[in-house]
């Protein structure tokens, strides 16, 4: 919400007239409830979770205003709670203040100034205390991961360090070499996961951390830079590769996040291949058309089990001991794909292959 | 368990260089018959459990906690279930990397669990605990 919105203000009073004046008044700057008792009050605080400003009169026949505002307080915290009352009666005021935690406190007759300014500086109120809700709710789910990356840390960097640990300590009295060369090679997968997660880590802070730049997009030239990295490391072998890209007109987008997302998917679907089929492929097709940029990434791998497909996305899960992965890269490909507003949608049929359906919107040119 | 008397080994970690090395550790304190290893816990627990006719040696298990797919945890839990007449041929020892107060503090909730050994192995550690 904004200091522009309409609000939404529910009125409540026994007095039928007070209640036709009060909505005449204000209709037209504020969504205005009226409400003729308790019942009907809490009818559309249910129906309407973002009233934002509750007024309420003191004396009605069955319940006091600032005892009304003690219960909804309970059940509606949020609601900047204000009481009318036309008695000078200092001690409901007091327990209004003390029980029901209320925010003004309007004489009556009201004048229309007094109850535009209450509504108004109100209406402040409420919008710094959701914003501060909201930051709240950032910085609590920014402790759970922190709280789960500090236990995988001790799992992710600390067991492929023990397995060379573990190795060194064996090869001290190894005098066969082949059995030394095949130590050699376990010990060179263990430090490359380790390369690997290390290298996630960064990704993620990147994501996190990292600001949206609208960049122009070329996505033959990151395609190639992606898969120049993945022949050095010796990955594509054996896999059959074909790359198309239909690409009419400029693409603007975050360079960073879609290399993030195209190295993901692509490295995943080199890295789980089916060991004993002769015909591996993995096939990536590339279209933007009308400002969405549609990336498929086919492959006849390994495929992921019906059990496992909703978990995929999630933090640190992993689906198959066989091949080896940090349990990070779709996480940041799903994290990367959000904050360009784009979406994922995953086919795989187990021990048959995977197709990822990625679409992103285009950005407007140079915005950040 | 007398000193000189062997047992067999089942080895159940993800990491394919921690069941080498766990493998070699073992054939080289003398004390093992059959080693089979296992990236995959449930394959392990399938084989435990069909294999109920009681043997002559006892079998070691050593097993990893954090893996995919099932866990160490659960794989004790699972294990647990099992008919005391299969059980009794097994010992569980659980090998971690972890550090992790809370992992330490559930492995001796477990009743069949019998240590805690820190990875890597060594030979040193493993030969203390054949010899108890």
């Amino acid at each position: 919400m904004t200091i522009r919105d309409k609000i939404k203000v529910l009125y409540i009073d026994d007095e039928q007239n007070n209640l036709v004046g009060f909505k005449a008044t204000f209709r037209f700057d504020y969504t205005i409830f009226i409400a003729s008792d308790v019942q009907q009050a809490y009818t559309y605080l249910k129906a309407n979770p973002d009233i934002c400003i509750v007024l309420c009169d003191q004396r009605m026949p069955e319940i006091t205003g600032s005892k009304f505002f003690e219960e909804m307080r309970e059940e509606y915290p949020e609601p900047v709670r204000m009481l009318i009352t036309g008695y000078a009666d200092i001690e409901s005021v007091i327990e209004a203040v003390n029980k029901g935690h209320i925010f003004r406190y309007i004489k009556k007759p009201w004048t229309d100034a007094d109850v535009r300014s209450a509504i108004e500086e109100g209406k402040k109120y409420y919008i710094s205390n959701s914003l501060l809700a909201a930051k709240n709710k950032e910085l609590q789910s920014a402790y759970d991961e922190l709280g789960k990356f500090t236990y995988s840390v001790t799992h992710d960097l600390r067991g492929p360090l023990l397995s060379v640990i573990g190795a060194i300590d064996l090869a001290r009295d190894m005098d066969d070499l082949p059995e030394i060369r095949s130590l050699l090679n376990m010990m060179d997968d263990a430090v490359k996961k380790l390369d690997e997660f290390i290298r996630n880590t960064h990704e993620y802070y990147n994501l996190k951390r990292g600001k949206i730049v609208s960049e122009d997009i070329d996505f033959n030239r990151i395609i190639a830079d992606t898969t120049s990295i993945f022949k050095i490391s010796g990955r594509m072998e054996n896999v059959k590769f074909t790359a198309n890209v239909m690409q009419n007109g400029s693409f603007y987008s975050d360079e960073t996040s879609i290399k993030i997302i195209l190295n993901n998917l692509l490295s995943n679907a080199f890295k789980f291949q089916r060991k004993n089929i002769s015909d591996k492929f993995v096939d990536l097709n590339i279209k933007v058309e009308n400002g969405i940029a549609e990336i498929l990434v086919r492959d006849n791998g390994i495929g992921i089990h019906e059990s496992h497909i909703d978990n995929i996305f999630t933090m640190f899960y992993r689906a198959t001991s066989e091949t080896p992965g940090s349990g990070f890269g779709l996480y940041n490909v799903k994290d990367a794909i959000n904050r360009l507003n784009g979406n994922i949608k995953v086919q795989s049929t187990f021990n048959e292959g995977t197709l990822f359906i990625v679409s992103i919107p285009g950005m407007a040119n140079g915005t950040k | 368990m007398a000193q000189n008397k062997k047992s067999n080994f089942i080895v159940i970690d993800d990491s394919k260089l921690d069941c080498f090395i766990a493998e070699k550790v073992i054939k080289n304190t003398g004390l093992s018959e059959a080693i089979t290893s296992y990236v995959n816990a449930i394959e392990a627990l399938e084989v435990i459990r069909e294999n109920i006719a009681p043997g002559e040696l006892h079998t070691i298990i050593l097993v990893d906690i954090q893996m995919p797919i099932m866990n160490g945890f659960q794989f004790v839990e699972a294990f647990e279930e099992l008919p005391d007449e299969v059980k009794t041929n097994y010992s569980i020892y659980v090998i971690s990397s972890s550090i992790n107060d809370r992992d330490l503090n559930r492995v001796n909730t477990y009743a069949s669990v019998k240590q805690f050994l820190n990875k890597p192995l060594n030979s040193n550690t493993l030969c203390a605990l054949l010899q108890k």
